[in-house]
This record gives C-alpha cells, sequence and structure tokens, in this order.
C-alpha cells in the first residue's frame, strides 16, 4: 500500500475515529456509573431492585438477558445455517434473489414493529396455547428475538457462502465428491470464520435488543421459580434501561446504577466479541 | 455505469441548501419571542398540550414548547432555572427542597386526577364489582391468589404493578400499602404507562391494575372501594367531593411568583375557559 494515498488516509481517520468513539462511551459510561459501584458495590449482586429503598440488585436483569439471548440463539441457529445453506448451495437460481431479497427486507424492519407484534400476536397466544395468566414471558421474548436474529444471520451466513468462487466446487465434483462431500469438506471449512461472525453479529443484536423485549417480557425484577421455568415474566438490562432512564433525574444514585447496568451490557458484548475472535484466530494457526 | 455517481450525494448544491435550512431554523428559533419552556409530568402532559392549543389561538405571539419528562425532572430543571413552568403529578419532596434551598418553588394546583382499581371486563361481569382496602392489599402482597377468594371465577389473578418511579404508583400504593415505595409481591407483570397498563388489562380477562380515571373503557372497569359499609364508585361526583380516597391534585411548579407572559399564561390555565379544557379531558377541574 502507498503510505500517504487518499484511501490510506481515509482508512487511518475513520479507523481512529472509531476507536475513539469506542473509548469516550466506555470513559463516560465509567465516569457515570463510578458513583454507584462505590456506593452500593456488591448489593448489585441482589434480586430486589427497589430504588426508593436505595436496593438496586440487578440479578434478575442478567438472568434475564442470558436467558433471552440463549433461547433466541438455540432457535435461529439450526434456522439461519441451514437455510443459509440451502439457498446459496441447493435452492434454483430463479429462488435465490427472491429468497435472499425477502430476508434482507425482514432484516430491515424496525424492532419496534417486531415489538407490537409480540404484543398484540405473539403474547397472547402463547398465553392461551400455554395456559398461563399472561404470555408476556422470557420464553416470548426470546422467540421475538429469534424470529429478529433469524435474517440477520441468515443473509450474512449466506454471503458466506456465495462469495466462494465457483471454481472451488467445480474442482470437488471433478474428483468425484458428491454435492454433500463438497459442502462439508470443501465450503464449510472456508465459510466458517464467517459463520462465526454472522453469529456473534445476531448475539449482539438479541443482547441490545431493548423495544421488542421491553413490550413483551413483563417487566418484572424476578428470578423465575423454579429457575430454570422460562414461561414467567422476568427482565433484562436492556428493557430495564429502556422503561426506567426517562423517569430518573440526572446525577441521582438510580440514574448512576441504570448506567452501570449499560456498563455491564457493554462489558459482556466485548468479551464475548475478543473471546470469540481469540478462539477463531487460534483454530486458524492451528489448522 | 455513467449514471452511478456516488460523489454526486455530497453535491455542493446539496450542501448549500442543508445550511440554508440551518440558518433559517436557527434564527427562527431566535427571532425575539418570549418562549415558555414547560417540562415534566407526563400525566399533565395531555392537559397543558391542549391548554396551549387553545392558548395560542389568541395569544400567536407567544412561544411554548412542552416536554414531557416526569414529574422529578419537571421539578429539577425549574429549580435550575431552565424551564420556566414545571408540570407535577406530586407534591414536591423535601429532598427537592433541600436541593434547592435558594429557590421558591411557587405551585399551581390545575386539577385533580383519581387512581383507580381497574379489573378486566370478564371479572367485573362475573360479579367483582368492589373491594375493601385489605382485599387489594392482600391481592398485592400475593395473600389472595383467586379470583374464587373475592367471589369470582376459578381463575388465578393477574395482578399488574407499574414501575416504582411511577406518579399514579406513589398515590395508589400510599393508600393500599401505606407507602409509595412498598415491595408487592404479589404481580405478575411490571408496567409502566397508563397506555401500557390499559391495553395489558383489555387483553386478559383476569388482570387487575391501577389507572388513572380517564382511561377507563368498555374492557378495564373501576372497582369500587368498600370503605366500612358504604360503597364507593370511582365516578367524577366521588372524586369532586372528596368522598373517592385515592386521588391526586396536579400541579404547575414556578420558580417565584410567575411573572408576565408565564403569569398570563397561568392565569389563563386557572380561568373558566381553561379549567373547561381541563374538565372536557376527563380530569377534574379545580372550579367545581
Amino acid at each position: 500500500m502507498k503510505k500517504f494515498s487518499v484511501g490510506y488516509v481515509s482508512v487511518l481517520t475513520a479507523k481512529w475515529i472509531a476507536t475513539l468513539i469506542l473509548l469516550s462511551i466506555i470513559l463516560v459510561l465509567f465516569i457515570y456509573s463510578g458513583e454507584s459501584i462505590h456506593q452500593i458495590g456488591f448489593g448489585f449482586l441482589s434480586e430486589t431492585w427497589n430504588p426508593g429503598n436505595g436496593q438496586f440488585g440487578m440479578l434478575s436483569m442478567l438472568y434475564g438477558s442470558m436467558a433471552v439471548t440463549t433461547i433466541a440463539l438455540v432457535i435461529a441457529l439450526p434456522f439461519s445455517i441451514f437455510g443459509a445453506i440451502y439457498i446459496a448451495e441447493y435452492s434454483p437460481v430463479k429462488y435465490r434473489l427472491f429468497l435472499k431479497s425477502a430476508m434482507e427486507l425482514l432484516a430491515g424492519i424496525p424492532s419496534i414493529v417486531y415489538g407490537l407484534i409480540g404484543v398484540a400476536v405473539l403474547a397472547p397466544l402463547t398465553g392461551d396455547l400455554f395456559g398461563l395468566t399472561t404470555g408476556r414471558t422470557i420464553a416470548t421474548a426470546g422467540i421475538i428475538l429469534a424470529l429478529m436474529v433469524i435474517p440477520t444471520i441468515l443473509t450474512l451466513c449466506e454471503d458466506a457462502f456465495s462469495q466462494i468462487p465457483k471454481s472451488y466446487r467445480e474442482n470437488g465434483f471433478a474428483l468425484g465428491l458428491t454435492r454433500y462431500e463438497v459442502l462439508k469438506n470443501i465450503l464449510l471449512p472456508i465459510a466458517k470464520p464467517n459463520v462465526m461472525a454472522a453469529i456473534l453479529l445476531g448475539f449482539g443484536r438479541a443482547i441490545g435488543e431493548t423495544m421488542a423485549v421491553m413490550l413483551v417480557i413483563g417487566g418484572i425484577d424476578k428470578l423465575p421459580q423454579p429457575i430454570y421455568q422460562l414461561f414467567t415474566p422476568g427482565q433484562t438490562l436492556t428493557s430495564k434501561l429502556g422503561r426506567e432512564v426517562g423517569e430518573t433525574a440526572f446525577n441521582s444514585l438510580h440514574f448512576s446504577a441504570l448506567i452501570t447496568l449499560g456498563l455491564i451490557l457493554l462489558l459482556i458484548v466485548l468479551t464475548f466479541t475478543l473471546v470469540s475472535k481469540y478462539i477463531s484466530s487460534k483454530k486458524f494457526r492451528s489448522a | 455505469m455513467r449514471f452511478i455517481k456516488p460523489k454526486s450525494f455530497f453535491s455542493v448544491g446539496r450542501l448549500v441548501a442543508f445550511c440554508f435550512l440551518l440558518f433559517t431554523s436557527i434564527s427562527c428559533v431566535k427571532s425575539g419571542r418570549e418562549t415558555i419552556k414547560i417540562d415534566g409530568s407526563s400525566t399533565v402532559t395531555p392537559i397543558l398540550d391542549k391548554l396551549i392549543e387553545v392558548y395560542k389561538i389568541q395569544n400567536q405571539d407567544v412561544n411554548i414548547t412542552l416536554n414531557s419528562s416526569g414529574s422529578g425532572t419537571g421539578i429539577n430543571l425549574v429549580g435550575e432555572g431552565t424551564i420556566q413552568i414545571g408540570m407535577s403529578s406530586r407534591d414536591i419532596e423535601q429532598a427537592e427542597l433541600d436541593r434547592f434551598k435558594n429557590v421558591k418553588f411557587v405551585t399551581y394546583p390545575i386539577g385533580k386526577d383519581a387512581v383507580i382499581a381497574v379489573v378486566s371486563s370478564e371479572i367485573y361481569d362475573a360479579g367483582v364489582k368492589a373491594l375493601t382496602r385489605e382485599q387489594i392489599q392482600d391481592i398485592y402482597l400475593g395473600k389472595i391468589k383467586n379470583w374464587k377468594e373475592l367471589g369470582g371465577p376459578d381463575k388465578s389473578i393477574l395482578v399488574i404493578d407499574k414501575e416504582k418511579s411511577r406518579g399514579t404508583r406513589h398515590v395508589f400504593m400510599e393508600y393500599i400499602l401505606g407507602n409509595k415505595d412498598a415491595e408487592a409481591p404479589g404481580a405478575k407483570l411490571v408496567l409502566g404507562s397508563n397506555n401500557e397498563e390499559q391495553t395489558a388489562i383489555a387483553q386478559s380477562d383476569v388482570a387487575i391494575g391501577m389507572i388513572s380515571l380517564n382511561w377507563l373503557n368498555k374492557d378495564v372497569k373501576g372497582l369500587g372501594l368498600i370503605i366500612g359499609d358504604k360503597t364507593i364508585e370511582p365516578n367524577r361526583e366521588n372524586i369532586l367531593n372528596g368522598t373517592y380516597p385515592i386521588a391526586r391534585e396536579l400541579f404547575l411548579v414556578t420558580n417565584g411568583q410567575a411573572e408576565g407572559n408565564t403569569k398570563k399564561f397561568i392565569d389563563f390555565i386557572l380561568s373558566d375557559e381553561g379549567q373547561k379544557v381541563v374538565n372536557d379531558l376527563g380530569y377534574v377541574s379545580i372550579k367545581n
């Protein structure tokens, strides 16, 4: 690369701006959360959230965020990965364009729309189906999230497969491999890092989603009894933030505690990204 | 591919047009008109919204901005001097008075609002039309879990609570549990605005919740309160004469006595014409 070409300079600028924005977000979160971390400390690791009494326990929200994201990914991954393989490798060409653009359209629908569908259709349906007093549950939120992340993961996975040059497949067939063998032994290993990236993006979208989750999860700060009963109302970090930040006075302890929730959310996503980067880079070196 | 020119998106013409729009909008804001800034309670916002609309027909030279950030924020901003009028659906708390020692808060009651215990219409039609304070208390504490115990159908109760910061909850819980921050261990859902609560109760057929007077409808029925041997229906007469106990005054808050245009606007709200607007919106005017 030429040292001071226009492209080089603009890429460099973009890189530094992105880094600066990320650093300043973390810095601001740290500054505003300082007060609550200092005053509440391990009090965050309780179940009761009652700002009026100075109780800020976030266990139920942490649990909710994790549960909702896990449900979403468990449902979405098989559909989106197999769907992507079908669209890229098996479907007739004339359907491919249609399927792909339909999925891209779905990925672009604003989350509030999914939330409204959740409140109006999915929540009553879940309630009736399982005979619950209310259909606004952790599981409902997980299902809505799954619907939201499928298009995201699917389109990115499909790109991962369809960008592999045709000659790779032709060579495989020429060696006498079947379609399945070509897929398993040639295409999957090549597409793997991009599929991982797609999953990571889906994870990020699921754990960070606020509106849709807030509308269907029920908003109660309680751990389910028993803990694996996911058909009970709950709360996530994001829905808590979405519900309370507007009603809180700036610079109060309550506000600071909410910022701490935001900080923890960011740290979860960062950790997950770094760990998965580390794992995939390690695999590359050994391969 | 001559017709695809990514550069054209940032053309000089567009840039000039954008700058022109930016400057005109800035100069509009700065054009000598006095601005009254209002912020605060989301319960009071719809009243003020309508009042401003009516007021502006006669007073076009006044600029009024309205924001809805909650009672606490409204009072804080008045204390800091950022806005002229704060809206509040609760009294100013001691902590707020302590924080702004040099500020003389003046409150203007502009109307009354009642918070009503409501149930799904299916429960109301099945015969649960009024409850005592103790019964509602037991529901929210999780001691009563089935409508059967209250003379209703054999179905478990969907207890709907509100976010702890909501003014509506403060008033309701102050009466039912004796403390505005009291925990409600019986609650199954925690929702926010009156709007959201109304939807959830209408969707369910076994729900109980709390809501502002003018949010009742055919799916969301207000319960009477049994006090002694009398049943007090949640209607306007009982709220007006003070027999219905879960009511609150809605306030405007200013920093010192209101002056100039702010005073003119508040006088209009307190006049017969302004109070008629309050009444028409389903709140209770202070004139009665």
